[in-house]
């Protein structure tokens, strides 16, 4: 067990592609790490690079406090969950699991017994002298993690394990992995897509963008204090809702102006994040979760209107455009439609029909503001 | 009183999907099986000449029937038989084996590892399988005799290998880029390293592919005549091929004894296809599902 510093690492494919760029990082011995970003943001290129699966363009990697630049894969100690799971298809489970001992030089009653103990932890026993093909997707998924485990690694490094499985044994493949990352407390790498795996899996999330790290924090702190424009829009589903606006602070109160109407939020904001005020265009970003329907009576709400709305049992999405907007498009049913502007979660029974007008509300505590050049949070430090 | 007109026969239920009929035998089919049968009857009738005469004694055969073991006890006397078999066997044997030594390391380096001029030399060695034997047959000749290896197995050996090992590499390449990379990257993470991951990991799944090559191979070494003319000149070393080229060549040939031993020369290749046939339609048809 150890722990994982990058440090400046960058990886340059080509002459000027750069699929990694200057990533700084440490990882501590027990964490659990999960890289996330959209398709091309560098986080596979990273986790590869500490595998030893790519060389290191520039910076230094580290596991462990020594250097592994130039480590071949096999002298870094470190085991490898493929999201294909690349198992060996010739041989058993039991010499799947047991392939990377038996290249090490263990003996053979060293191997059983490890094999044995790792079969046991992933409930494994009655399949061990099946080959892969006759395994379903859930039981090669633990088989991939028994030939990790078994190693007793200083690192495990995860590439995106769970895309391979349907939703519902993704979320228990998800608690199973966790629970024996815990239970081994090896410093693991976890590498995904989906900000939902990101969120309840790691100690701490890393967000990437463009092989740029965009932030990293423990999830509930990135979900509720975003670094940049991105991280809020990435991470959540639905995302944050983002709408150019204009703020001015005025008595006592801060002033968002979105069209021709106004609300305002508590004075607080102008200590807690920089709004100058003589006024600033910004992108103003609230969660679904924090519009909330008002009276039409009540002061300080939005007017808008149900463009759409999805019921998913538990809530249900409603889909808002300002009533304000004067863009309007012709739906397919020859109705006019305004552009959404903000996605509100409400209670499953709420009552809403499309086309309603809705007055909102934001939880004033949970706005979130971002420099419209930059996207970085208004937030200050 | 007024009546409501009737919507045309809308009913709520589902419309039911058509009956399935069987398909009735068409015409086509018959004529395809026909032509099956044609061709069938056209490559196996050859057979059926050669085992039939091959039962024949030379009078038989003349005098047009019969049954005799004649012609079969008589071919040992005549040639060497049992030792152009052993011949053909280790020229064959040998040679595929040098074409799985090179071609299956090749095709893993082409197909998996990233070299600056991986994709000109995997090019001019695919365009050599467009290079046909007798084109080559000379220099070759000339080279192999300035080896001093015209004698016995090694010149046809090395000829042979150098024929078949440009399809072998092109073969194993596109069987091995339908190899998930992670396969080759789980066995160096696990400790290995790329000669490991060839002969551990890579090989025991290549099966098809060096069933696919091993058979055609085989095949078309078996069968050749004019290598082991030409390179095999001892004259107790020569292939199966040879000999019996140098019995339809003699002044008396005995027809029989000619099929009984072109019967001898075809039966490992028939057999050799017919247990490998499993893997050889994999092996051929792979990558096309890819």
């Amino acid at each position: 067990m150890a722990e994982i510093t990058f440090d400046g690492v960058t990886k340059v494919f080509g002459d000027d592609i750069k699929a990694v760029d200057g990533l700084s990082l440490n990882i501590a011995e027990g964490e659990f790490m999960v890289f996330v970003g959209p398709s091309g943001c560098g986080k596979t290129t990273a986790l590869r690079m500490l595998a030893g699966l790519e060389d290191i363009t520039s910076g230094t990697l580290s596991i462990g406090g020594t250097v592994v630049n130039n480590v071949l894969p096999k002298h870094r100690d470190v085991a490898m969950v493929f999201q294909n799971y690349a198992l060996y298809p010739h041989m058993s489970v039991e010499k799947n699991i047991g392939f990377a001992l038996k290249i090490r030089g263990d003996s053979k009653a060293e191997i059983k017994r490890k094999v044995d103990e790792a079969a046991t932890i992933l409930h494994l026993n009655d399949f061990l002298d099946r080959r892969p093909k006759a395994l379903s997707g859930g039981q090669r998924q633990r088989v991939a993690m028994g030939r990790a485990i078994v190693r007793n690694p200083q690192a495990f490094l995860m590439d995106e394990p769970l895309s391979n499985l349907d939703a519902k044994l993704r979320v228990e493949m998800r608690l199973e992995i966790a629970r024996i990352q815990r239970l081994l407390g090896v410093a693991t790498v976890y590498v995904t897509h989906d900000q939902v795996e990101a969120m309840t899996m790691g100690d701490r999330v890393a967000v990437l963008r463009d092989g740029k790290l965009q932030q990293v924090d423990t999830p509930q702190h990135l979900y509720d204090r975003p670094a940049n424009e991105f991280v809020a829009g990435f991470m959540g589903s639905p995302p944050m809702n983002l709408l150019r606006c204009h703020v001015r602070a005025g008595k006592d109160r801060v002033q968002v102006v979105f069209g021709d109407q106004v609300i305002e939020l508590p004075w607080d904001y102008t200590s807690s994040h920089d709004l100058p005020p003589a006024g600033l265009d910004v992108v103003f970003g609230v969660r679904p979760e924090d519009v909330l329907v008002a009276d039409a009576q009540s002061t300080n709400t939005l007017k808008t209107r149900v463009e759409r709305r999805e019921a998913l049992g538990s809530e249900i999405l409603v889909h808002l455009s300002l009533d304000s907007s004067s863009d309007t498009s012709q739906s397919p049913r020859g109705e006019l439609a305004r552009p959404v502007a903000l996605v509100a979660k409400m209670g499953p029974r709420q009552k809403i029909a499309v086309g309603d007008v809705v007055f909102v509300q934001f939880a004033a505590e949970h706005a979130h503001f971002f420099d419209v050049a930059s996207g970085e949070t208004l937030r200050s430090r | 009183m007024t009546t409501l007109a009737t919507p045309p026969q809308e009913t709520n239920e589902p419309e039911r999907p058509a009956l399935i009929t069987p398909r009735k035998p068409k015409v086509g089919r018959w004529a395809l099986f026909a032509v099956m049968v044609g061709v069938a009857v056209v490559m196996l009738y050859p057979f059926w000449v050669m085992i039939i005469t091959s039962l024949e004694s030379e009078q038989q055969f003349l005098s047009g029937g019969g049954f005799s073991w004649l012609s079969w006890s008589g071919l040992s006397s005549t040639i060497p038989v049992g030792q152009e078999v052993l011949s053909s066997t280790i020229v064959c044997s040998a040679s595929i084996f040098v074409i799985l030594c090179v071609g299956l390391p090749a095709g893993f380096a082409f197909s998996k590892l990233r070299f600056r001029t991986s994709t000109s030399v995997f090019l001019v060695i695919v365009s050599a399988m467009m290079v046909p034997l007798q084109a080559i047959l000379m220099p070759e000749f000339v080279n192999v005799t300035k080896l001093g290896l015209t004698g016995g197995y090694f010149g046809a050996i090395l000829v042979y290998a150098a024929l078949g090992t440009p399809f072998s590499t092109f073969l194993f390449t596109t069987y091995f880029r339908g190899v998930p990379d992670e396969l080759i990257e789980a066995g160096i993470v696990d400790g290995l390293g790329y000669v490991g991951v060839l002969g551990r990991l890579i090989i025991p799944v290549a099966v098809p592919a060096i069933a696919t090559v091993t058979v055609l191979q085989f095949i078309q070494i078996w069968d050749d005549l004019l290598v082991g003319l030409l390179f095999i000149q001892n004259t107790n070393e020569r292939p199966i091929t040879v000999g019996l080229a140098v019995l339809a060549a003699g002044r008396t040939t005995s027809i029989p004894e000619l099929m009984a031993g072109s019967l001898v020369s075809a039966l490992p290749a028939m057999i050799v296809y017919l247990g490998f046939q499993r893997y050889l339609v994999k092996g051929l048809t792979m990558g096309i599902d890819r």
